[in-house]
């Protein structure tokens, strides 16, 4: 076992799970920032159970979903082809499930800062995915960054869940957190203490990125 | 043609907004103090509040109608609106800002009409400028000319000048009165500003409570109001309780505080016997020297004076039976007429500045 392996599947779980965060994350974020519907404040809620939940709990209901006990399993088996336990996208899948909430919570800080004025005088010009492509992101970018930052960040440290869907297959769905634990559990430090320092590099490479996206925003905002 | 029309129902908590609203070329004032549903009705007009009830119509289309489910996006309506602050977007140049909402032609052509429009609004140069590097006045300008660069013929204010000096304000009215005359734009300007109100004003519409209380010409509104709490919001100060002694066909006579004055103005149908509210303005009201004559004057003493630099407003207590009344002067009669040093004067109220409405009791400020 070597650590590009696993570095290779971290990587790809994590740039998988945090388009996942984006694409999914992103309109939840925005009816949770402005809309005042009791439905907006359900989704708000419901947005929150995967962080409130054991990482583990989460993998065990995503490996009944997408198993074949499910008919969402059986769905996307027999009638789409699709296998997504134990393979990696499956272990994507889990792993933005478990970020998502954090995603949502940052992305829906950015957009509450968005000026009520300002989003009031650009609904009568253009329509509103003008709107919020045009003015809403430009605005609330700092945020969208920061959002997606700390979802590939915790997709890349997920374990609990991913491991229950996934499995740690090697060279297939064994990722960095997993091959750690193997490795500490086969004895072998030197390999343990390797991928130990990847993780550490990576982290340290994320929140440099963080920091450097937090200072552009708070220039910006500067008179 | 009216450029709007609407009938508009809406709450929340306790408050209930029910206007109806009609608007045509010019400019449509509606006034009325904080919290009266103002600034809800012209969102509701926009497109940026949806009524729970109503339909509004904008040059003859109906762009909201609850019967029949319809209900236009704000940018679909073909109407310009401004709000209190500028609200410039931060991220785009002036110029990217005024051609944000232009629909037709190429890039460069956009580009073009907004820089026209800048121009137009006396900020020629102005296109590569970021929001930030710009005074109130200016971006409040800018904020005008994004609103009516797409063309639009119907203009929604809300409060445009509010948070602008005095002198930027006078400037932005004068410009806005231009733009109307050039364009044959229809307003709808929201304003608490009674100074602004009379100054803009072609119609006048009054609210208060979420109720459109009176609506029509300006100079009809606020010389005839239909009854106390419209007077009260126009700074008729003088409100009098009284009572009609006689109806002619042109003028009533009436009594207050056994004093009676003849008054060519009314609301309603006062007959004798009835009590009556009248409203006389302060800056109606005439002062002379010499005897008082046998009908509309009233021999007073100065009993207290406010200096408010431009005028002076005189409380005025009779010498004989009647009531206390307000008087606006301005500065120069003051000083001209010596009313500093001598405090004996006649008061002259001309018939048709005398404005009985039926009786009302004073407005008393309630929680919404």
């Amino acid at each position: 076992m070597d650590i590009l392996d696993p570095l290779r599947i971290s990587l790809l779980i994590a740039t998988a799970g945090t388009v996942a965060c984006v694409a999914m994350g992103t309109p939840v974020a925005w009816a949770i920032a402005r809309s005042r519907s009791s439905v907006a404040a359900v989704i708000s809620g419901i947005s929150l159970l995967p962080l409130v939940l054991p990482p583990t709990a989460v993998g065990y209901y995503l490996l009944w979903l997408l198993g074949r006990e499910s008919p969402t399993g059986r769905f996307l088996l027999d009638d789409l082809g699709i296998q997504l336990v134990f393979t990696w996208p499956g272990a994507a899948i889990a792993a933005a499930v478990v970020s998502i909430p954090l995603y949502i919570r940052t992305a829906a800080a950015g957009f509450e800062q968005v000026d009520e004025e300002v989003l009031m005088s650009a609904r009568t010009l253009v329509p509103p995915w003008r709107v919020f492509t045009f003015v809403v992101v430009p605005l609330a970018w700092p945020s969208l960054i920061a959002a997606s930052l700390i979802a590939f960040a915790r997709c890349l440290g997920e374990f609990g869940a991913t491991v229950v869907v996934a499995a740690s297959i090697p060279g297939k769905t064994r990722s960095l957190p997993a091959a750690i634990y193997d490795a500490n559990l086969a004895g072998n430090e030197t390999l343990a203490h390797q991928l130990s320092l990847a993780a550490l590099a990576i982290g340290f490479v994320l929140v440099s990125l963080l920091t450097f996206v937090l200072q552009a925003a708070i220039r910006r905002d500067r008179p | 043609m009216t450029a709007i029309d609407a009938a508009i129902r809406w709450h929340a908590g306790d408050f209930h907004l029910d206007v109806a609203l009609g608007a045509g070329p010019g400019v449509t004032v509606l006034f009325g103090p904080s919290g009266s549903g103002k600034s809800l009705t012209l969102r509701a007009v926009a497109g940026l509040l949806t009524p729970s009830e109503g339909r509004i119509a904008v040059d003859g289309r109906v762009v909201f109608d609850s019967a029949r489910g319809l209900d236009l996006p704000a940018h679909a309506r073909g109407i310009g609106y401004a709000g209190q602050r500028p609200a410039l977007f931060p991220h785009l140049s002036v110029g990217g800002n005024v051609a944000f909402g232009i629909r037709a032609g190429s890039r460069a052509d956009r580009a073009r009409t907004a820089a026209a429009w800048l121009a137009r609004l006396e900020l020629p140069g102005f296109e590569h400028r970021r929001p930030g590097s710009l005074s109130g006045g200016q971006a409040q300008r800018v904020a005008l000319a994004r609103a009516l660069a797409p063309g639009h013929r119907v203009l929604l204010l809300d409060e445009p000048f509010s948070a602008l000096d005095e002198s930027l304000r006078q400037g932005l009215r004068q410009l806005l009165a231009d733009l109307v005359q050039e364009r044959e734009l229809a307003i709808i300007f929201v304003t608490h500003d009674l100074r602004e109100a009379h100054l803009l004003a072609d119609q006048l519409v009054v609210i208060d409570r979420g109720r459109v209380l009176q609506a029509g010409p300006r100079d009809g509104v606020f010389r005839a109001p239909r009854h106390r709490r419209v007077a009260e919001l126009l700074g008729g100060t003088n409100i009098l309780a009284g009572r009609v002694v006689a109806r002619a066909a042109a003028s009533l006579t009436v009594s207050i505080d056994g004093w009676e004055a003849v008054a060519a103005s009314w609301h309603g149908d006062p007959q004798p016997g009835d009590a009556v509210d009248i409203v006389i303005r302060p800056e109606r009201v005439v002062i002379r020297r010499g005897e008082p004559a046998a009908t509309n004057t009233l021999p007073a003493r100065v009993r207290r004076e406010f200096d408010y630099g431009t005028n002076h407003t005189l409380e005025f207590e009779p010498l004989g039976p009647g009531p206390s009344l307000l008087v606006d002067l301005p500065s120069r009669p003051y000083d001209v007429l010596g009313i500093a040093a001598k405090k004996d004067w006649v008061l002259e109220l001309p018939p048709g500045d005398v404005h009985v409405m039926p009786a009302a009791p004073p407005f008393r400020a309630t929680t919404q």
